[in-house]
């Protein structure tokens, strides 16, 4: 993630929002974090180069965009919810950020790949014995109405890609090959369901049935209530 | 008297002999006081002897070096304090070195005169190196008159030794270089052209027209690949950068036969490595529709493919003319498939179709000519039974970056000529139509097709049109039918001439012109050496030697580009190996033949989209591919989703009733495999995704998580079932809540704030 609000760090951090608030100071004391009111609702962090480089992560270090800000908070607020539940550490399940499917990417220039908003991966060891074990899914947070053919290209696109991101372009789409992502859950605001599902409709039944729609958790909301 | 002119004799002989002697111990000397760039100029002339290498290689090494001379000076000027210490820095460098080399210290003293002996010894290397070239080339040096042949030719195999080195090395020749040029491979020797240790191309010349010549087993193949490898690398890269639109490789191979499906193969994976996510072999593994043409184009296209006559004859061409217009042209919609324009082709279906019309005009042709239908109809149940399925759809050339359409020109020529025109008219289209692709028309061997579809005029259309045109045949004569076309053709080539060894490379040299050389006549003495008077004159030679092209071995081509020539060494594409096999591929069931069913439409209803038409009696199946070209065997070029029927039924347009066809590829369905064996091979499919259904457990793990999924309703529609409530309950028993569980003016934030 490019940065989080204080009310969803407490809610990873698992305390409250004052202690998360206290723990964001001394990062930024430290030089490893800078925080700022950057829109509606609880103040942001973000970690700058140093504590990128603290945490291993080759990432450019940039303040989380203003006009992304509400879909990293739907992102975060979705990994958050996933998380929570018992069939994700019995699984072992882990999260692949966009940012970190961007980064395998390099410096390209003219990316023509679609990034999933994050990647699940579960492992196939996993000792729950899910049925959904050694499945990989591509999670899209859709806060906004794209077209629905827009929609269609993305899902198919996602549903249909077999290399990994940063692969030679010929490694993206190898016929025969199983695909990458065995299911897409996108998780929608109630004005971008309609779309996403009239989507899915357009899909061939074999794919739609790939394609899994909730609606955004009520944290994802980014509103002026949630500052700690 | 006779003393006297002993004397003078003497004298006559001991003056230059003695100036001669003079003038090497004077060299000698100077040489011996300037011994590290003699030595540095000695070793520099050596190793461009051994390697072949031009004097211009030797002249920018010295270039190379002028940072570090430059360095060294700023470091003697800072030293000094003073700039005015500069002037007198070389000799004080080269004083210090003989000092520390009598001191007993080689290693400092060579440290020391470095800077100034490397770059001062490659300038003098690359003066001495030029002089001898130019003096062997003019005949003015060497000691018999075989020196300079000599001389050339053992160059020639320095140069092809290290060319040879080059292109060993990996790495050193890539496919392109850093600003997109296509690499061909290492510089042997070139004339005319700039030198450099590998041969490339700028992309926009390969966005001009080609022609590549070459004998069977000279490397031709591996030049094309090459080339059309590095033409995708590199027009990917500037899609890539938005620098361009996508690239369209088309590939027309006119032989043929079972090779041609081999280099297919190894196209497919070059192209993989290059880039090209999907290349389709047509007609083996994918189809073109003739259909898609707009009607206009269709029927120009439609009276083309077949062959008439002339004189009297371009009566009845008149007639199947504006038939064959009715039936294009009818009030229903163009025709579909070739069954629905054969079907088309009768007088009661044009009758009925007219009829609403009101057309008098159109109607009473149709009777006029209905004693002549019958024969029409049955020249096009010919010619579209010779073509095959290949052109009946559904495909286009959008659906992959590379084509490699394979024409039984050998075999089958008059099939292949109609499927170059038909091809050819397609791609026409293709380009004309509004796609933004960056088109390279690859043909090899076209003179095997090229009666009804004259080269020039290809290469005149394709000018036109935008598209680039690459021409290679095995020798000039198979270039075209008549030697103006073969001029023509290879005047039009403004991105260059290949030619490989072939036994007549003269037309071709040629056109790469004449240069001026120093033609020198010397007198030869008895011993056969080279007395030291003689004459020079300039003389006129080929730039492009022509015996030096008959003797080219495997894999060395000369490119003849702008009156100058380079001989390069070509380099090898090794694709990737075949993908693994997932699935054991199962023996191919025997082709039945399936009988033709009319399938026409009512010709007084129109019709919004294609009629599901089956194709011709199918009496020619179409080629099967090799074994290797099946799915199971490697990638093949994926059919589009939006063009394959789905499981469990015909296409949607496809009426019920219609029986089922080749016009779509079939699926896995057992029920049509052996329906339509003939046109598509049975291939295994790809393995179904792993996830079709939901696995247990799946649903409650989301719904815990964010919820059921909402029922489908208008936007901001947020109620749902109690049904849905009662099912959103986690293992805990109680819902979560959701985004549409906060008040209304959050959900508006949520969707105005803006998203990805």
């Amino acid at each position: 993630m490019h940065g989080v609000q204080l009310d969803l760090l407490a809610a990873i951090m698992r305390t409250s929002g004052s202690s998360a608030r206290t723990t964001a100071t001394r990062w930024q004391q430290l030089g490893l974090a800078d925080t700022a009111r950057l829109g509606p609702g609880a103040p942001w962090v973000w970690l700058t180069r140093f504590g990128l480089t603290a945490c291993g992560r080759p990432y450019r270090a940039i303040p989380p965009a203003l006009s992304r800000l509400a879909h990293l908070r739907a992102v975060t607020a979705a990994r958050l919810a996933l998380e929570r539940e018992p069939e994700w550490r019995a699984g072992g399940a882990w999260w692949c950020s966009e940012r970190r499917l961007s980064s395998r990417l390099g410096a390209r220039g003219g990316r023509r790949d679609h990034l999933p908003d994050g990647e699940i991966h579960w492992p196939d060891d996993s000792p729950a014995g899910l049925a959904w074990a050694g499945e990989c899914w591509a999670v899209e947070a859709e806060l906004t109405r794209k077209t629905a053919a827009r929609t269609t290209a993305i899902m198919r696109e996602l549903l249909t890609r077999t290399g990994d991101y940063g692969v030679p372009a010929a490694e993206v789409l190898v016929p025969g090959f199983r695909p990458r992502h065995d299911r897409v859950l996108y998780l929608c605001s109630p004005a971008a369901r309609p779309t996403v599902q009239r989507a899915r409709a357009a899909l061939a039944p074999p794919e739609a049935a790939r394609v899994e729609i909730r609606l955004l958790p009520p944290s994802a909301r980014l509103s002026r209530g949630d500052d700690p | 008297m006779i003393r006297r002119y002993l004397a003078w004799r003497f004298a006559g002989w001991l003056l230059p002999a003695a100036w001669r002697l003079a003038k090497a111990l004077i060299l000698a000397a100077a040489a011996l006081a300037a011994a590290p760039a003699t030595l540095v100029a000695a070793a520099a002339v050596t190793l461009a002897w051994r390697r072949g290498w031009p004097p211009g290689r030797l002249a920018r090494a010295a270039a190379a070096c002028a940072p570090m001379l430059a360095a060294w000076l700023a470091a003697v000027a800072v030293a000094a304090g003073t700039p005015a210490a500069l002037p007198a820095a070389p000799y004080r460098a080269w004083l210090g070195m003989w000092h520390d080399a009598a001191a007993g210290r080689p290693l400092l003293a060579a440290a020391v005169i470095a800077p100034l002996a490397i770059p001062a010894g490659l300038a003098a290397g690359a003066l001495a190196w030029s002089r001898r070239i130019r003096a062997m080339e003019s005949g003015s040096s060497g000691l018999s008159p075989a020196s300079a042949v000599a001389f050339d030719l053992r160059q020639w195999r320095h140069q092809v030794a290290t060319a040879r080195a080059r292109i060993a090395a990996p790495g050193s020749v890539p496919l392109n270089t850093g600003n997109g040029s296509v690499v061909a491979g290492a510089v042997i020797r070139s004339v005319g052209h700039r030198a450099g240790p590998v041969a490339s191309l700028p992309y926009q010349r390969m966005r001009s027209h080609q022609v590549v010549i070459g004998a069977t087993g000279t490397g031709k193949t591996t030049l094309l690949l090459r080339l059309w490898a590095g033409f995708m690398a590199a027009a990917q890269q500037r899609y890539a950068a938005g620098q361009g639109p996508r690239p369209l490789l088309v590939v027309l191979d006119c032989k043929g036969g079972a090779d041609a499906r081999r280099i297919a193969d190894r196209a497919r994976r070059v192209l993989r490595e290059a880039g090209a996510r999907s290349t389709a072999v047509w007609p083996d593994e994918a189809r073109l529709s003739l259909w898609d043409l707009p009607p206009g184009p269709l029927i120009t296209t439609l009276l083309d493919l077949i062959e008439h006559g002339t004189g009297a004859a371009a009566y009845y061409t008149d007639v199947m003319e504006a038939l064959v217009a009715l039936a294009v042209e009818a009030p229903c919609g163009p025709p579909r498939s070739a069954q629905e324009l054969r079907d088309r082709l009768d007088a009661g279906w044009l009758s009925l179709a007219y009829a609403a019309t009101g057309q008098a005009a159109d109607l009473a042709l149709i009777r006029s000519s209905a004693r002549l239908l019958p024969d029409i109809a049955l020249r096009y149940r010919a010619l579209f039974r010779r073509l095959g399925a290949g052109l009946d759809g559904p495909g286009g050339f959008g659906d992959a970056d590379a084509w490699y359409c394979i024409l039984e020109g050998t075999s089958e020529p008059a099939v292949a000529e109609g499927q170059a025109r038909a091809l050819t008219d397609l791609l026409a289209q293709f380009a004309t139509g509004g796609q933004d692709r960056e088109i390279l028309l690859a043909v090899d061997e076209f003179s095997a097709v090229a009666r009804r579809l004259p080269i020039w005029g290809l290469y005149e259309r394709a000018r036109s049109l935008g598209l680039a045109v690459q021409v290679s045949a095995q020798s000039w004569p198979g270039l075209a039918q008549t030697e103006d076309e073969r001029n023509r053709i290879a005047a039009a080539a403004d991105g260059g001439l290949w030619l490989l060894r072939t036994p007549y490379p003269e037309p071709v040299t040629a056109l790469a012109g004449q240069r001026k050389l120093t033609d020198t006549s010397r007198r030869l003495r008895r011993s056969r050496v080279w007395s030291e008077e003689g004459q020079g004159r300039t003389a006129l030679a080929p730039v492009a030697d022509p015996a030096l092209i008959r003797g080219l071995d495997t894999g060395q081509v000369a490119y003849i580009y702008r009156g100058g020539v380079t001989f390069i060494q070509i380099k090898r594409l090794i694709g990737s190996p075949p993908a693994l096999p997932r699935v054991t591929a199962p023996e191919p069931p025997t082709a039945e033949p399936r009988p033709a069913t009319a399938s026409t439409p009512d010709p007084a209803t129109p019709r919004a989209g294609p009629a599901a038409a089956s194709p011709d009696g199918a009496a020619r199946p179409s080629i099967a591919p090799p074994a290797w070209a099946t799915r199971a065997h490697g990638p093949v070029w994926p059919l589009p989703p939006e063009r394959r029927p789905g499981p469990s039924g015909p296409p949607a347009r496809q009426p019920p009733s219609a029986p089922e066809g080749p016009r779509e590829r079939p699926e896995s369905s057992p029920g049509n495999s052996s329906e339509n064996s003939a046109a598509w091979p049975s291939t295994p499919e790809p393995p179904p995704a792993p996830a079709d259904r939901r696995p247990p457990g799946l649903t409650a793990f989301l719904d815990a998580a964010f919820g059921p999924e909402p029922a489908a309703g208008p936007a901001g529609h947020a109620a749902r079932s109690a049904s849905d409530q009662a099912s959103s309950r986690g293992a805990s028993g109680a819902r979560r809540p959701t985004v549409t569980d906060g008040p209304a003016k959050a959900d508006k934030a949520i969707e105005t704030e803006g998203g990805p």
